[in-house]
């Protein structure tokens, strides 16, 4: 216990220095697992509470990304497959950095279908339980979200300090570090536990109000 | 505890999970986390895997390429006119409306890769329609969702590219061989449709025009174009199949808003009826303005954002089996069936099965590296199996009880789900057959390849 104790000191003081290689070998204790969690939980809070006093974020912030960046994937193959058919050139980052914008919206993308709880399931058993059978396996599902977002925050996190730490740049740019990208990542998980912790507010007020505690989840719709 | 029997327990308890409603993507999860403790397994190798199933290659940005295809075909109007054109063809014969939806479904798969994005599109326009033209409510929403299985064999296709993409195989060689196999499907589901309505009487009949098959078919020229640019660009090798994602994703917003533009200027609606609109009308379609195309964006990237999770920690999963070495006890297990013809069936066989009770994704995430170089080594052709493969995973997606364009269709039809399954076992058998004749012909398959 104390050596995880020193070790989360270690981190936290590893960040405040900035340094990507002390964070990349600061982050390879355990001690990284309660720290994550610890970031999580204060990430996943901060979004909530962002979500609810900021109602533009709450209906904006996550396809105002998916839609930038998938426009600016096709964007980005069309005008250069275009330039490549008329004047013979082709921008060398036009193959590596749409990957790294797929990487963004897929994860922002997964937030927001938490949000909508359009993740495909097999829900025909959930929606004949009984009403607080229902809202036990929402709150198992919010319990279950929460535990994988730790182990990717903590692990994708270490990815992230390890791409910075060894300046991996872009492929087909000068300057553009990857981990600019990488960091999605962690954030979008943040910010999925905060669409849990709504959802699971919102649950438990339907179950206290008496309203229809699983609805039909709509593709498409907001 | 012995290893076996923890990993015993943990399979169970995330198909208890799966049963009790958990989404597939934590499902899948938890299994690997459990497994990473088993085997001792980093977890690191997690977030490593999440990020870099996007960012190693090139190839899988087609998929939320051709998802957005999808949409912008739909919003524009050529959707609209592709399935207008199928029914000035088959609105002569008995059942020509359902037949309509099928071919539309066929031309819309064309343009598009998706399944769920072809039952949606066709149902959620043709159902009201059939339903208005004496079809039972029940045959239409069937139709729509067994139509949409060919969404992923007809060219292009989304599971096509994550099939090559996890085998290392040819894309765009894929890509051409699914083109008879998914006519076949049109086709032996339009044979179907017409035997149950005939017997049944259901439809009127319109009688065949030239002209208005001529008239149709001009409306939807830009359909016919948009697919003779995906097929070209990926048969010569002009595009890679993301490439011609992309270019059909520009086309398709070009059109889009230059056709609004023409049809603010010239005052012309597209509720017009056929009769009413000239050939110089006919040429465009309804278009959307650039103040759409968020909105239209924004449905592609919320289907791209359930699928695109799901292959990354299916991925994570894979890798796992292969440490597990499941990969080699279904191997030998399929291996030890005997020959050419009795490995290939056991291994349709494993893929119908898991058809039914899982998306076809994880189906071929998991079975595809399994399976294929078994059959491989029994001298089945890497793209004829891929294809075989493929058209057995599109069948599980009428098979309950989770067939996901059941679900799509009793989602846009408001047909109850399991009303709906009345009438999709004449479909699953048509498809069955299809399926068989392709696993017995290689040529279907092959013929059309590039000989080198």
């Amino acid at each position: 216990m104390p050596e995880i104790i020193a070790g989360m000191g270690e981190i936290f003081a590893a960040f405040l220095e900035g340094d990507s290689f002390v964070i990349r070998s600061a982050l390879r204790q355990p001690a990284a697992w309660p720290v994550g969690l610890i970031a999580m939980m204060c990430g996943g809070l901060a979004f909530y509470f962002l979500y609810r006093f900021v109602p533009w974020l709450d209906k904006r912030i996550e396809s105002t990304v998916m839609v930038t960046s998938y426009l600016m994937i096709g964007g980005i193959i069309f005008v250069e497959v275009i330039r490549r058919f008329t004047f013979g050139v082709q921008a060398p980052w036009s193959t590596t950095i749409p990957p790294f914008l797929f990487l963004i919206m897929t994860w922002v993308g997964c937030s927001y279908n938490v949000k909508l709880r359009t993740h495909l399931a097999f829900a025909e058993f959930r929606t004949i339980m009984p009403r607080k059978a229902q809202f036990a396996a929402l709150s198992m599902d919010a319990i279950l979200w929460l535990g994988f977002a730790w182990v990717v925050i903590v692990t994708s996190s270490r990815l992230v300090a390890n791409s910075a730490s060894n300046f991996h740049i872009m492929l087909g740019t000068d300057n553009v570090l990857q981990w600019w990208f990488l960091i999605s990542l962690p954030i979008a998980f943040m910010m999925l536990a905060g669409r849990v912790i709504e959802n699971w507010l919102e649950d438990l007020r339907n179950l206290k109000s008496g309203e229809t505690l699983i609805k039909q989840a709509v593709i498409g719709a907001d | 505890m012995t290893d076996g029997t923890i990993i015993t327990l943990i399979s169970l308890g995330v198909t208890l999970l799966f049963m009790l409603g958990t989404p597939v993507f934590l499902v899948i999860g938890y299994w690997v986390i459990g497994m990473s403790f088993v085997l001792e397994l980093s977890l690191d190798n997690i977030g490593a895997a999440l990020s870099d199933v996007f960012t190693d290659g090139f190839a899988l940005l087609a998929m939320p390429l051709f998802i957005l295809t999808g949409d912008l075909i739909n919003r524009s109007g050529i959707a609209r006119r592709l399935s207008d054109f199928a029914y000035a063809c088959l609105g002569w014969l008995r059942g020509g409306l359902g037949m309509a939806a099928l071919g539309a479904c066929g031309l819309f798969a064309a343009i598009s890769g998706s399944n769920s994005a072809t039952t949606a599109t066709i149902g959620s326009m043709l159902h009201p329609e059939m339903v208005k033209g004496g079809y039972d409510e029940r045959f239409s929403a069937a139709t729509a969702a067994a139509g949409g299985t060919v969404g992923i064999i007809i060219p292009p296709s989304i599971i096509f590219i994550v099939y090559g993409f996890l085998l290392n195989l040819p894309i765009s060689e894929l890509f051409v061989a699914g083109i008879i196999p998914g006519t076949m499907m049109v086709l032996s589901m339009m044979v179907t449709c017409w035997i149950i309505c005939t017997i049944n009487g259901w439809g009127y009949l319109i009688p065949l025009s030239p002209l208005r098959v001529f008239k149709t078919g001009l409306g939807a020229w830009l359909g016919f174009f948009a697919i003779g640019l995906v097929l070209w660009g990926i048969y010569t090798g002009k595009f890679s199949p993301t490439e011609a994602a992309g270019v059909t994703v520009g086309f398709c917003v070009l059109v889009g808003f230059v056709c609004l533009a023409i049809n603010k200027l010239t005052g012309h609606e597209e509720d017009e009826k056929l009769e009413n609109r000239s050939m110089a009308e006919m040429l465009v379609v309804k278009g959307f303005g650039p103040l759409e195309l968020p909105a239209i964006t924004m449905r592609s990237s919320q289907i791209t954002g359930i699928l695109a999770p799901l292959i990354a920690v299916s991925v994570v999963m894979q890798q796992i089996l292969s440490v597990m070495g499941a990969q080699q006890i279904i191997g030998d297990f399929v291996t030890s069936m005997g020959g050419y013809y009795a490995i290939l069936f056991t291994a349709m066989g494993i893929v119908f099965i898991c058809g039914m009770v899982l998306e076809s994704l994880p189906v071929t995430i998991i079975l595809a590296p399994i399976l294929a170089p078994i059959a491989h080594s029994v001298g089945v052709e890497p793209v004829q199996f891929a294809v075989i493969f493929l058209v057995g995973a599109s069948i599980g997606f009428i098979t309950p009880p989770y067939g996901l364009n059941l679900y799509v269709a009793s989602g846009v039809t408001g047909v109850p789900y399991f009303r709906l399954l009345r009438y999709t076992w004449p479909y699953l058998i048509a498809l069955i057959s299809v399926w068989i004749i392709v696993a017995l012909v290689p040529s279907l398959s092959t013929v059309l390849l590039p000989k080198y």
